[in-house]
């Protein structure tokens, strides 16, 4: 892509849009150098702003004929360099598509654009009896878009599954610059289901430009507890036991002493600062089943050794609760200038191994390391503090990291749960993947963008870096 | 011509060339040589779901994949479980019962149908509505291309998304993208209560309108069916109540699954919002609730049936698609997943005018303006079994997915012609 490529595409975007929805200048492309994931930073060479799939089309186009790469954008929530533009190009920002088109609660979906962010349909959705179940804790600021291309989790997903369990159809634009709409409104669309096929892709396989999603019937009630634990691993055991006992919890988190004293600090709710763990456990469901549940749950916890178990007296004592949980990132700033979430799995029961671990490795490079995360999935979100300024501290939290990491993997999970690979994770794609998955994983992509001029060099590694040890996360790629 | 090769329909399990792998290198091994002999490829679990399909485009060498059925890792405290996919469905079911677990799915002929066939065929039933199908509950699989080259898609933990989602793209693929030969599958607890509630129809408009209750009900039911016709006349549990009720009418079927408070509950609100909406009575199938949900499962079982259709749409047109079918054939019997959106009808004669004067004319475009398709799942005639006829018209998402499998198997080795792809692939 050379700069005569990128300059031969401008006059055609601005004629295509107008002057004010494409930015070409050194500050305006600021904003869009880097994603959550904020080690990786590259400025795109041009930013759009399409308000239709007819506009993405065009915009495909025309990037293809000065032979310029493109790729989406949402909100820019991904915390693994999801949006970040490897070797510039265009970057098609997809907040102007921003309409909630169809609410249909008789046969419970709506279709919405790709921009509208996660929380404008919980609130459009209010009073129906109907809500959209994914809500991963940014869902105040990313989009649906962004929540299909990653195939984005929350705290609900132990019940009610991932964004792909919820999305029943997809339209969007091929990197040829064609729109397709696979799946819609109704069930079992003859064929292969290129739907699901899509959602977690990253922007590698189609622009989504209208996204058919299921609606879930509101819970009648629900019973929120909060254990208090003296030991990590009877927090743990906890989990296993709840599950084994044949209850799904609607939420099963689990925040550790680092994050219950920032979160403390931050919001005064009145979490023991001794306790070494707190379960936050919600059940949801008939009335009629929950205060058997909540009593069950309470006894196991006790049972497992927890100091007391609380329970939200009220609505409102419950939204203090997930204010807490929602927003843990936020009090994190008051711990450290910069932090680093990373983003594994392993099966639940080796969660008590698994954070043992983590306070090792924490331990053995001197970061401290705090954890919040969805414990009922086994999907960990420890949280390594750092100052970004200091070189030093950079390398160690990426090594940190990646330990954590293939500690993950030896315990037979993954190192993503709902983040995604992006640029991020590249370099475990070979740990998890064999060469022969890595070539089908290359020719599916194929299918859709053969050239791979959508999102180049995302999620698979590319030809030739296979093997190679990874001085600095992407930092290859990005060149 | 290859003498005896295997043509996969109905009179074809006497094939000689057929080969029956007991482990993944034998499965690779089969491939292989049919990959070096241009040999086509027909990959069969317990045969239940051949009627389903385009007619194959030649003859070719049949891998019966039921003797791959060992248990991988049954980690049961994970809450999920790691199979051959030649096990049959039952095999497992039993197994993970003795932890009050499933996969809850409706399969017909659980005791034949493999997880693999389970898998490639999308099978789903009457608790779709509680619990989804397939591609809820299948988070790894491993396949064999048609070059005989292994691969695999998401892993055994039950939140996952590195790489692409090779699951969701092999779940109802009909064996055209690979040979699946392990599978790693997210479980559910078995609910300690589980009964079925029924009423009669008298017309179509109560029908809708104790559907569009449901959809607002406080009640969470893990099946919305409705059932009529003579197929279901001696069905368990439903015998008294076809007694009182003309052939003509439906009836409405509830399942109710939970504690025993919750079904306790819904069962209570259930009975008053159906005499609200003016129901003169209904029936509640406890003791024979397990003989009827496994009717409901083998309803589309493909025995001597002429015709077996399967009409998606969105749920709020499902009454409208049913009168349309009993137009076209009186005597058909329906079992419509109501909460979901599709209808399985069971017709009474293949057409005399063959199907595309029939199925074509009037209900693929009643489907389509209704967001859904019309697919045949079984035509022993083997009559009309066109593309078109089949898969319920062209639309442009055949290319992508046509691209899709030549990427996968470009000289159309896996079960040629029998799925949607163009060209014959």
């Amino acid at each position: 892509m050379t700069t005569e490529a990128i300059l031969s595409a401008l006059p055609p975007l601005r004629e295509l849009l107008g002057v004010e929805r494409v930015l070409s200048a050194a500050s305006d492309l600021m904003v869009y150098e880097c994603d959550g994931f904020v080690i990786e930073k590259n400025s795109p060479d041009i930013v759009v702003f399409p308000e239709s799939a007819e506009d993405v089309a065009e915009i495909v186009k025309i990037c293809r004929g000065a032979e310029v790469s493109f790729i989406p954008r949402g909100a820019g929530t991904s915390l693994a360099g999801g949006c970040l533009p490897i070797g510039g190009g265009v970057m098609i920002v997809m907040t102007r598509m921003k309409q909630i088109l169809e609410i249909n609660i008789r046969d419970r979906y709506a279709v919405v654009e790709p921009g509208v962010v996660n929380v404008w349909l919980t609130q459009a959705l209010k009073g129906t009896g109907y809500h959209y179940a994914p809500d991963p804790s940014s869902q105040g600021a990313c989009t649906i878009g962004g929540n299909v291309a990653t195939n984005s989790g929350g705290p609900h997903t132990l019940k009610y599954g991932v964004t792909v369990n919820h999305v029943l159809g997809l339209e969007g634009v091929m990197a040829d610059g064609s729109i397709v709409r696979f799946g819609g409104p109704a069930p079992d669309p003859p064929g292969l289901d290129l739907t699901g096929s899509v959602v977690g892709s990253e922007g590698t396989l189609l622009i989504v430009t209208k996204v058919w999603v299921r609606l879930t019937r509101d819970p009648q009630g629900c019973r929120t507890l909060l254990g208090v634990f003296d030991a990590v691993e009877d927090a743990a055991n906890s989990i296993s036991e709840i599950i084994a006992a044949g209850i799904v919890p609607a939420a099963l988190e689990m925040m550790d002493n680092g994050i219950i004293q920032a979160l403390e600090q931050a919001f005064q709710f009145g979490f023991p600062l001794d306790a070494q763990a707190v379960l936050l456990i919600e059940v949801d469901g008939l009335q009629a089943g929950l205060d058997t549940q909540r009593d069950e749950i309470i006894q196991l916890c006790e049972q497992c050794g927890a100091r007391e178990v609380r329970i939200a007296a009220d609505e409102r004592e419950r939204m203090k609760i997930w204010k807490c949980r929602k927003q843990a990132f936020g009090a994190i700033g008051r711990l450290s200038p910069s932090f680093c979430t990373q983003d594994g799995v392993v099966p639940r029961t080796k969660l008590p191994h698994l954070l043992g671990r983590i306070a090792e490795i924490g331990e053995k490079y001197g970061i401290q390391i705090v954890n919040i995360f969805h414990a009922g999935d086994g999907n960990v979100h420890p949280i390594l503090l750092f100052d970004e300024r200091e070189p030093e501290q950079v390398r160690k939290v990426l090594d940190a990291s990646w330990e954590i990491l293939d500690e993950c993997l030896d315990c037979g999970g993954s190192v993503t749960g709902e983040h995604g690979i992006g640029i991020e994770k590249l370099s475990f794609m070979n740990k998890m993947f064999t060469t022969t998955d890595l070539a089908t994983m290359g020719r599916f992509r194929d299918a859709f963008n053969p050239d791979n001029v959508l999102s180049p060099d995302k999620m698979l590694p590319t030809a030739g870096a296979c093997g190679a040890e990874q001085i600095h996360p992407g930092r290859r790629a990005a060149l | 011509m290859v003498d005896n090769a295997f043509y996969p329909m109905h009179d074809s399990h006497n094939s000689s060339d057929s080969r029956e792998p007991t482990t993944l290198d034998e499965v690779v091994a089969a491939i292989k040589s049919c990959h070096e002999s241009d040999s086509a490829i027909y990959p069969v679990g317990g045969g239940t779901g051949l009627a389903y399909g385009t007619p194959p485009a030649r003859e070719g060498v049949r891998i019966d994949l039921k003797h791959l059925n060992r248990l991988i890792d049954y980690p049961s405290r994970d809450m999920t479980v790691t199979v051959e996919a030649g096990m049959t469905f039952q095999s497992l079911a039993d197994l993970l019962k003795t932890n009050q677990q499933q996969i809850p799915l409706d399969v017909p002929q659980p005791d034949q149908a493999t997880l693999g066939g389970v898998i490639a065929t999308n099978v789903s039933g009457a608790r779709r509505y509680g619990y989804g199908t397939m591609r809820d509950y299948l988070i790894g699989v491993q396949a064999v291309d048609a070059r005989g080259d292994l691969f695999k898609g998401g892993g055994r933990v039950v939140k996952n998304v590195a790489g692409y989602d090779f699951c969701k793209l092999l779940t109802g693929s009909l064996g055209t993208l690979g040979i699946i030969t392990q599978a790693t599958f997210k479980l559910k607890p078995i609910s300690r209560t589980s009964i079925l509630m029924a009423c009669p129809l008298a017309d179509w408009e109560l029908a809708d309108r104790l559907l569009e209750r449901t959809v607002h009900s406080e009640t969470t039911p893990t099946a919305v069916e409705i059932v009529c016709g003579g197929a279901w006349r001696e069905t368990p549990g439903l015998q008294l109540l076809w007694e009182r009720t003309s052939p003509a009418e439906g009836l409405l079927i509830l399942g109710l699954e939970g504690t025993d408070e919750e079904v306790a509950w819904m069962r209570a609100r259930i009975r008053r919002e159906w005499k609200d909406a003016g129901v003169p009575w209904s029936e509640e199938i406890t003791d024979q609730a397990p003989d009827l949900w496994r009717s409901l499962a083998q309803f589309q079982v493909d025995d001597e049936c002429p015709l077996i259709l399967k009409i998606s749409c969105v749920p709020s047109a499902v009454t409208t698609l049913a009168q349309s079918v009993l137009q076209l054939d009186a005597d058909c019997s329906l079992q419509i997943h109501a909460g979901d959106g599709v209808l399985v009808a069971r017709m009474s004669e293949f057409p005399e005018a063959g199907l595309a004067k029939t199925v074509l004319a009037s209900l693929v475009p009643l489907a389509n303006q209704n967001g859904g398709n019309v697919v045949v799942l079984s035509n022993p005639s083997g009559r009309d079994m066109t593309h078109q006829s089949v898969w319920g018209g062209i639309g442009t998402r055949f290319d992508v997915m046509t691209r899709v499998k030549q990427q996968f198997d470009p000289d159309g080795r896996l079960n040629p012609g029998r799925f949607v792809y163009l060209g014959g692939l």
